[in-house]
């Protein structure tokens, strides 16, 4: 603000009715737009996530409708003769121009209805909605473990660096990136399941009994969440380290604090930003390791359901699971960029 | 130290985390070991690898809904028995007239749909006529494309009536959805709520997970043992496998990797159950190829593949080899054309010389994604490799092999699994994928096989298309593989073979006895 303008501020006028009435409105007037300039960013966010998602729609229906074997083809199998496809294709509506079938499904979707199966005939909210119930816990529980051994092994990791501990730690963290979730999925269910009886090698038998839907969920959640851990510690450690090596983790560390106050009371903060993206970006990538582990362990959730409909070629519900992801992914970004400003008070105002 | 301290407080954070993660781990360990893991005395649950893409048979060709509805939800009027006979169901009787135009079925008295309707004639007739209706959209249609008329003269009598005479339409009949009966009060909700005469009923359903099936209280014949049958599918072969070994579930229906039946065989608490399936896998051949154009370059290919090897290597064994359309479930079914193109490198190089290829050739293999195929694949390009033929393999998607290979008959070479039972009149038809030149031919003797009224000639007739597709080389016929069955020792009752579309499990019990007269049919023990 240049000294000019202050100088112009009502504060600085003589009181008077006309004036402290100007200077009534003048306060409303600022506040509205104090009010305005925060909204707008997240307007602006609102409206770039409505694009980004018709971009999205738009480029998934048409990867599927150019991909070969249509619903008619898989349904009929090996009596796909000529006349039995073109008459089912007439029958399920895919005759129909493209743009209209964009229309129709973009067209129920905004309204909330997922649509019919071309497939099962069945509908396909229902059937994403069961599979939420699995793959949802899933990939929280997951999230949560991951969360429960990167940080302590990252922060540990980042107090012992340059020491034999803190290299263990970080060739540790190396090999469970290493080891694909199958594999540990794989191994989990010999060990565990086969020889020990422990755990049941597959399978959801559904909330109905919560005891024994938690059961079936330990190991899945696990394997997704013992290599996601390894990645966030690798973070963790990175994060840490870049601020323990800070000029202001200096002058705190000068000013008579311990390393770990200085961290708890200024670098925790600091290093927070970069992980909450990390933990973003990481549940998206959760979300698609969700769909082999489900594989492995036989559990009916989006994973298995997204693999299958490609498959099938049940295009509609292919379309509404990607358009869901993207959905989650976008509002999952969106609310990592609306936590900075809570981290980071600079960045207020600023998309 | 300062420093010392610090550390010791950040790894004390560290270790309580960690301990506290494992603590839950023990406790979540130590409680579950003390669950029972046994399934109860009368429930079964069986594992397989394909889900019903649907729930209804009548619009969808999936197998993997009819192996659990046909038979066990829907009944037919006759059915295929495991030994791959035809015996009356849901009609007491028939007759066929000698001009074997005139099919007369008596109906079973006293039969009701799983909701409590009783089976009338109409019902009957209403879903033979909706069968051969082509607005409904049977995938299994042009098998009863020639029946003219369906009626009922009195309640307890089905009069079916043919254009022209089909010794295979009471098979077919039998084999296909398109016998199934259907109350037609329910017809509407076919895709979420099957109702059918059957032992059991649909009970629920987790698509791509699993169907669950429970007894039929009102069920006409010998009441089920079990109360609840589960079909549970899994992506991964192995995963299946471990489900087994770990007592989740009690019977796959049909290993994927026939080699896998090792883990079982040498078990006791395991038992094995093989019959022979109606499936032909082929190297299929597209007649009009480049070099495979040439009959000489086609035998030469048959010379050239050791099909028992192959069927060592991928069936485990499990599966007769076989040298034509033909397997011996088959009524006209002949060993000796098996051994007509026996593994011979020396006459295959020579037949390739004659031909025109003495240097060989370059062809694509296109695989679909079914174990099977992938592992035959590689055995099949190492062999032609030893007789001059390069072959590249090319590994596709299902939807993709149907839409390229299938319907666009854009490949040279694949392998798969004719599944369909007595399905060698795909030889007489001209725009099927193998784009056979023998075609023409084969479609009139088929003509003929097909409409003959005496067993003799039916069966002469046969064996002359079966002799004829061999003479031309129109594929390469590899193997008859086995349904391979695995199963808790104790479950009794199971289908002795694949010859039927339906997994039959009306007389699977947990630990019980097979009725002598199922186990005559093939039910095993």
């Amino acid at each position: 603000m240049s000294a000019d303008e202050s100088q112009l501020s009502p504060h600085h006028l003589p009181s008077g009715g006309a004036v402290r009435g100007q200077r009534g409105s003048r306060t409303l007037g600022t506040s509205l737009r104090r009010a305005g300039l925060a909204l707008l960013p997240l307007l602006r966010r609102l409206a770039t996530m409505v694009v980004a998602l018709f971009g999205a729609s738009v480029l998934v229906f048409v990867v599927l409708n150019v991909l070969p074997g249509s619903p008619a083809e898989v349904i009929l199998g090996t009596q796909a003769t000529p006349r039995a496809v073109q008459q089912l294709t007439a029958q399920l509506g895919l005759n129909k121009p493209l743009i209209n079938q964009y229309l129709d499904w973009m067209g129920n979707l905004v309204r909330g209805n997922f649509g019919v199966s071309y497939i099962s005939h069945q509908s396909i909210g229902s059937q994403i909605g069961q599979a939420l119930t699995v793959t949802g816990p899933l990939v929280l529980f997951a999230l949560l473990i991951g969360l429960l051994i990167g940080l302590p092994l990252g922060l540990a990791g980042a107090l012992r660096n340059g020491r034999v501990s803190g290299s263990l730690i970080g060739a540790m963290s190396q090999v469970g990136m290493a080891v694909p979730s199958v594999v540990a999925g794989l191994l989990l269910i010999v060990v565990l399941t086969v020889k020990l009886h422990i755990f049941p090698t597959s399978g959801f038998p559904g909330w109905s009994d919560p005891w024994q839907a938690l059961r079936a969920l330990v190991l899945p959640s696990f394997s997704l969440g013992v290599v996601e851990g390894a990645i966030m510690s690798r973070y963790v450690r990175a994060s840490i380290l870049e601020q323990l090596r800070s000029d202001y983790l200096r002058t705190a560390r000068s000013k008579g604090l311990r390393v770990g106050q200085a961290l708890r009371r200024h670098g925790f903060r600091n290093a927070a930003i970069p992980l909450v993206t990390v933990v973003g970006l990481e549940l998206a990538s959760l979300v698609v390791g969700a769909i082999v582990v489900e594989n492995v362990f036989s559990l009916p959730g989006l994973g298995l359901l997204l693999l299958d409909s490609v498959n099938n070629r049940d295009l509609i519900t292919v379309q509404d699971i990607a358009m869901l992801v993207a959905t989650t992914v976008l509002v999952l970004n969106l609310l990592v960029d609306l936590s900075y400003r809570l981290l980071d008070p600079r960045l207020k105002g600023t998309a | 130290m300062k420093f010392s301290s610090v550390k010791r407080r950040g790894f004390n954070v560290l270790s309580s985390l960690l301990a506290v993660t494992f603590a839950a781990v023990g406790l979540a360990v130590a409680s579950s070991s003390s669950v029972a893991m046994a399934a109860s005395g009368n429930s079964l649950v069986i594992g397989s690898a394909v889900a019903p893409p649907s729930l209804d048979p009548t619009s969808n060709a999936s197998a993997a809904i009819d192996e659990v509805f046909d038979y066990n939800v829907y009944q037919h009027l006759v059915e295929l028995d495991p030994k791959g006979q035809v015996i009356p169901v849901l009609a007491t009787g028939y007759k066929v007239a000698t001009d074997g135009l005139t099919y007369t079925f008596t109906l079973r008295s006293g039969v009701v749909f799983s909701n409590g309707d009783p089976l009338t004639a109409a019902d009957v007739v209403y879903s033979l006529k909706r069968a051969v209706d082509p607005k409904s959209g049977y995938p299994y249609q042009s098998l009863v494309a020639d029946v003219s008329s369906v009626s009922s003269p009195d309640n307890s009598t089905v009069v079916v009536t043919l254009s022209h005479p089909d010794n295979q339409f009471l098979y077919n009949l039998a084999a296909y959805s398109n016998g199934i009966v259907l109350d037609p009060t329910q017809v509407a909700n076919i895709a979420t709520n099957p109702v059918g005469t059957g032992p059991y009923m649909y009970q629920s359903q987790i698509s791509n997970y699993n169907v669950v099936l429970v007894a039929n209280p009102k069920y006409w014949g010998t009441k089920p043992a079990l109360s609840t049958v589960t079909w549970r599918y899994f992506a991964s072969a192995s995963t299946m496998d471990s489900a087994l070994q770990s007592g989740q579930i009690q019977v796959i229906d049909n290993l994927d990797n026939s080699q896998n039946v090792s883990l079982f065989k040498h078990n006791s608490a395991f038992k094995v159950v093989h019959g022979p399936t109606n499936g032909k896998i082929d190297l299929t051949i597209n007649n009009k190829s480049g070099p495979l154009k040439k009959l000489k370059v086609r035998q030469a290919i048959s010379y050239a593949i050791d099909k028992k090897a192959i069927l060592k290597t991928v069936g485990a064994g499990y599966g007769t080899v076989i040298g034509s359309d033909q397997v011996p479930g088959d009524p006209w079914y002949t060993p000796s054309v098996n051994r007509i193109y026996s593994y011979n490198v020396k006459k295959a190089k020579k037949l390739l010389a004659q031909a025109g290829y003495k240097h060989g050739f370059s062809l694509v293999l296109t695989l679909p994604p079914y174990g099977y195929a992938t592992q035959a694949g590689p055995l099949i390009q190492a062999e032609l490799a030893a007789v001059g033929v390069r072959v590249t393999i090319k590994n596709i998607a299902w939807a993709l092999w149907i839409s390229k290979v299938f319907e666009g008959h854009q490949y040279q070479l694949t392998i798969i699994d004719q599944v369909e039972a007595r399905d060698i009149g795909e030889y007489g038809d001209c725009t099927y994928y193998f784009n056979y030149a023998g075609c023409k031919a084969v479609g009139t003797l088929m003509a003929a096989a097909t409409t003959a009224t005496t067993s003799a000639k039916e069966i002469s007739l046969f064996r002359a298309v079966v002799h004829k597709i061999t003479a031309d080389a129109a594929n390469l016929w590899l193997y008859n593989p086995d349904q391979l069955t695995v199963a808790d020792s104790n479950v009794v009752g199971l289908p002795g073979s694949g010859l039927t579309e339906s997994f039959n499990v009306s007389y699977v019990s947990i630990g019980g006895s097979v009725p002598a007269q199922a186990a005559a049919e093939g039910f095993s023990s």
